[in-house]
């Protein structure tokens, strides 16, 4: 897992909107879904940059722009310098060889009526210069191994398999055209604990590897923070703070990922007492409807009126200008401020003695 | 989330219930898969797993059976009778069974066991004919429609809504009149014609909901093109709804079919059709009731068989009893 | 004691077999206290759940052992009429996907009068009445107007506040929450469980929490039965099984949350699969997973070992376990 600074993916300013219109034969658009409203970010090679947000805040959303499943209404999105939002046809198709997905539901993302060994084949048939075609059945075999599962099951189905193995074959699928970027869609969120640490390992290893770039979406602030280089948290169509792990779990400045990290349940029971619960008033607003200026202020307890006014840049805030440190990061908050953490960070001390366990 | 089948189960029948069907599932799944070392073995597909199912269930090898024999009558009908369905003796007219003749004679003097196992064949040949026209027809147009959604979907709904609205025997009595060939293509094309739209309902239905599956995504992420992606990712995931829906129109096909030879507007003589003959006898039922109630006879365990067959095999493709 | 299980068998007919869901699983709930039953999916803590409500779904389930005592009275021995006069009023079950427990056709003053109008013979309009203060208690805004609204038009969090709404609704003495929050987003699920925690000390309920959630677990349990392939493997204080866990299983399962100071490092996980119910491993059924498997445990099953008053393990070597380690 180490990262350079060499930018592999550079996301400006990116925007989706689906129109909601009314009317049969003449369609009038009446307003705007803003599930994506403004994103940037940069991921660079070998690096793992998280996106965490909760439901509604529109991370799904940019991993489909990034594999094209969708098209931006804006934006650029710049792989390698050349922007691929405006590529069509036999250009595109080359491009996304090399920039795959990891989807988040192991019942779902495989064809059930298909063999494993054709769901990972299927790459090589879409891409064929990507593998001569004798040589397809012996790569798939080694991308079976590579995941941690048994070659001779290459004829069997989907549904022959458990769901923590079902998310290898679709890592394994996602492999096969060896991207430089994979983009993991929740890829653990579906599965039972236990697993969730085999799969997280493994992604962690092919990293190393196969020289990958991840961008990182779930919703599982912990998991995020064991695999991710640096973290960026969405909130309603935006990013709204963003940093390095270290930056964003100790150091929040924006009043949304404070307010995140205060809600995590913290596995110690000790703990309990000494919590300080920032509990958030009211819903997240809806997309269709977003507050002017910065969309948190609805639910923001240092909420004042500039911040109706004037939507907040997501820039280093201007207190920190000055003195540099872990709290001088992007954060889009006119008031952004430290809180102290509160509570013992869980386990320090006895490391396990567990070597080779897995 | 854990590692729940939820998703699938989930038919808004109540959290309770889910919950069981769910944890249910989630055994099933639980057992089904294989572990390290309790490997439960070779590769199977989920139509081999269908398959497994018919074979053991005694309605499908009944209805089966059946369907079998009325194939094989109606491709070889000299072999069980013998004689021509329009050979027929007036002076026999209306008689009992005689020799040669276990189910008598009608009031033309044909034979009926000789009318009714020829009957047969027209009566597959319609019924397999039309919902083989009806099934490509039909998922071919729900499915474009499902698919690619927008502007397709609308005209397909509105058409339809136009088609559905035509009621059946009434539409035959009139279009079928019209036409002077005694063949049995007519009645096809007129079944075809207004089948149709019952199956592009489904197949569209369905089509929208495989779509659904992120494994559709993931092939279009990979650039998979629209034919792949429709011929080898939709279209087996979609085709079950619509293979149970078309077996059981199968039988009401047959049923349409008689129907509308009853009426006069299907086939006339001098073909040979259950219809016909219903039709014919139907005058003298008192004197010989034979005549009629053997091909009533045969028109109803034909289509009872087919129905039978497509309960089966809703049974079997139906992926909650998994 | 306000609920005890006691011995509890469930079993499951399938394709591929009987699957042992429930293998002997006893528990108790006394009234004030919260027991969190924690375990995998797989494990069986939702169709204890089930049986103790008693919805479980007869064919293919079937009870095949054991008692639950509720109020002292074996519930298993009461005839369907009985049983059902105990949901809502003894017991009651809050369920992990509110959008598919309550009604969609129905609006949700309707559900919430319901109760009362079915249980407590109150009229119609007395019921709303009811039900509009009750949705006010579970901090939903604008309740007066949203009575009349129906499920789909609130978001996740608020369905489940309306879906605990109705389980508290005639003060029952048990709650069984199965998986309350897990599809619920992390802000929503502190609102939640701090509604929770308020109202069982107001009403002085007991409340079993089903979860794989070991961070929810620490936050509101008193106790914790953990559970595998369909026993309870062990059960302790809150803060003693934190601290010490007597059973390997619990360890791996404390080792593997993601901690700061591994951060780089591998997670720590448990080699292998959760057991097929139909299949259950000889002997210990965590044994081909566990670390300190040594020959007994592949053939004889452990029974509860007490580990101390209040706690109990199901492993031979209990006592290695406990001394490996301390947090």
């Amino acid at each position: 897992m180490t990262a350079t600074t060499e930018p592999v993916l550079e996301v400006g300013g990116l925007v989706k909107h689906y129109p909601l219109t009314r009317g049969i034969v003449f369609r009038k658009q009446i307003g705007a879904v803003k599930a994506v409203d403004g994103v940037d970010f940069t991921l660079c090679r070998g690096e793992t940059l998280g996106i965490v947000g909760e439901s509604g805040c529109g991370k799904s959303t940019v991993a489909k722009m990034l594999c094209n499943l969708e098209r931006p209404t804006a934006g650029s999105i710049r792989f390698k310098g050349e922007d691929i939002t405006r590529l069509s046809g036999r250009a595109l198709k080359a491009v996304r060889r090399n920039i795959q997905m990891v989807f988040q539901d192991p019942y779902t993302s495989l064809n059930p009526r298909m063999t494993v060994g054709d769901i990972i084949g299927e790459p090589y048939e879409i891409h064929p210069e990507a593998a001569p075609k004798g040589d397809r059945r012996r790569r798939v075999r080694e991308l079976l191994d590579v995941v941690g599962l048994n070659p001779e099951h290459i004829n069997r189905y989907p549904h022959q398999f458990s769901g923590g193995q079902r998310q290898r074959i679709g890592i394994a699928r996602g492999l096969a055209l060896r991207p430089e970027v994979i983009v993991a869609d929740e890829p653990v969120s579906a599965l039972d604990v236990s697993v969730q640490a085999q799969v997280i390992n493994l992604m962690d290893r092919l990293q190393s590897e196969f020289d990958l770039s991840y961008l990182f979406i779930a919703h599982d602030l912990s998991i995020v923070r064991h695999i991710s280089d640096r973290v960026g948290v969405m909130y309603l169509g935006r990013i709204v703070e963003t940093g390095t792990d270290t930056e964003i779990y100790d150091h929040p400045t924006h009043p949304y990922t404070q307010a995140l990290l205060s809600a995590v349940p913290v596995p110690d029971p000790e703990a309990r007492e000494d919590r300080e619960r920032i509990i958030l008033s009211g819903d997240v607003p809806s997309p269709t409807d977003i507050p002017s200026g910065c969309r948190f202020r609805t639910r923001c307890w240092k909420a004042q009126e500039r911040c109706t006014l004037e939507v907040p840049a997501l820039a280093v805030p201007a207190v920190f200008r000055q003195a540099p440190g872990p709290a001088a990061h992007d954060s889009a908050c006119h008031f952004a401020e430290t809180r102290p953490v509160t509570g013992p960070a869980p386990g320090p001390g006895v490391p396990p003695e567990e070597e080779g366990q897995t | 989330m854990p590692e729940q089948d939820g998703a699938i189960a989930a038919t808004g029948m109540g959290g309770a219930m889910d919950l069981a069907a769910s944890e249910a599932t989630t055994l099933e799944r639980a057992s089904g898969g294989p572990g390290g070392a309790t490997d439960t073995g070779r590769p199977r597909s989920l139509w081999s797993d269908a398959w497994r199912d018919l074979r053991r269930n005694p309605v499908f090898l009944v209805s089966a059976l059946v369907i079998l024999f009325l194939v094989l009558i109606s491709l070889w009908p000299s072999a069980i009778a013998p004689g021509s369905p329009l050979s027929c003796d007036l002076a026999k007219a209306q008689d009992g069974p005689g020799p040669g003749a276990p189910f008598g004679y009608d009031g033309q003097g044909c034979n009926v066991y000789t009318r009714t196992v020829y009957g047969a064949r027209t009566s597959v040949t319609v019924g397999v004919c039309a919902t083989l026209g009806v099934a490509l027809l039909g998922s071919v147009l729900g499915a474009l429609a499902g698919f690619f959604g927008g502007v397709w979907d609308s005209v397909l709904s509105r058409g339809t809504d136009i088609f559905f609205a035509i009621p059946v025997v009434l539409g035959g009595l009139v279009l079928l009149s019209v036409v002077t060939s005694n063949t049995v293509w007519p009645v096809i094309g007129f079944m075809v014609l207004l089948g149709w739209p019952q199956i592009s309902r489904i197949a569209r239905g369905s089509v929208i909901t495989v779509q659904q599956n992120d494994y559709v995504q993931a092939a279009r992420a990979l650039g998979a093109s629209h034919s792949r992606i429709l011929l080898r990712h939709i279209a087996p995931n979609a085709v079950a709804p619509v293979i149970v829906v078309a077996t059981i129109a199968l039988g009401t096909y047959i049923a349409l079919e008689a129907t509308l030879s009853y009426l006069g507007v299907g086939l006339k003589p001098p073909s040979v059709s259950w219809g016909i003959d219903i039709s014919a006898a139907s005058p003298y039922v008192r004197n010989a009731p034979h005549a009629l109630l053997w091909p009533a006879g045969a028109l109803a365990v034909t289509v009872l068989a087919f129905i039978m067959l497509g309960d089966a095999v809703r049974d079997a493709l139906d992926p909650k009893l998994r | 004691m306000l609920l005890e299980v006691r011995d509890l068998h469930v079993e499951f007919r399938t394709r591929e077999g009987v699957a042992k869901a429930v293998n002997g699983v006893s528990y108790a709930v006394d009234a004030g206290e919260t027991l969190a039953v924690l375990g995998e999916s797989g494990s069986g803590k939702s169709v204890t759940a089930q049986a103790v409500m008693g919805i479980l779904d007869m064919p293919p389930g079937r009870i095949t052992g054991g008692e639950i005592l509720f109020r002292g009275q074996d519930v298993l021995r009461l005839k369907e009429e009985e049983r059902r006069g105990l949901r809502g009023t003894g017991m009651a079950m809050i369920f992990q996907d509110a959008l598919s427990a309550l009604n969609p056709v129905l609006c949700v003053g309707d559900q919430l009068g319901e109760m009362f109008v079915v249980h407590r013979g109150m009229s119609k309009k007395d019921a709303r009445a009811r039900a509009v203060e009750l949705m006010d208690r579970v901090r939903i805004p604008a309740a007066a107007q949203r009575v009349r609204d129906y499920p789909h038009q609130f978001s996740g969090g608020m369905r489940q506040r309306i879906m605990i709404a109705m389980a508290l609704a005639l003060e029952p003495a048990l709650i069984i929450a199965d998986e309350p929050t897990t599809a619920l987003d992390v802000t929503v699920q502190a609102q939640v469980m701090e509604l929770l925690a308020e109202l069982r000390r107001e009403y002085r309920m007991g409340l079993i929490l089903i979860t794989h959630d070991l961070g929810v677990v620490a936050d509101v349990a008193d106790r914790i039965a953990v559970m595998y392939a369909g026993r309870i493997v062990e059960s302790a204080p809150v803060y003693d099984i934190y601290k010490a866990p007597a059973h390997p299983y619990t360890r791996c399962l404390l080792d593997s949350i993601p901690r700061l100071d591994l951060k780089g490092r591998e997670l720590y996980a448990i080699k292998g699969l959760p057991p097929s119910l139909t299949h259950i491993p000889p002997g210990c059924a965590f044994h081909p997973r566990c670390p300190m498997a040594r020959d007994v445990c592949r053939t004889d099953v452990p029974p509860v070992h007490p580990v101390s008053e209040e706690r109990g393990s199901a492993c031979h070597f209990w006592r290695e376990c406990l001394d490996d380690r301390d947090h």
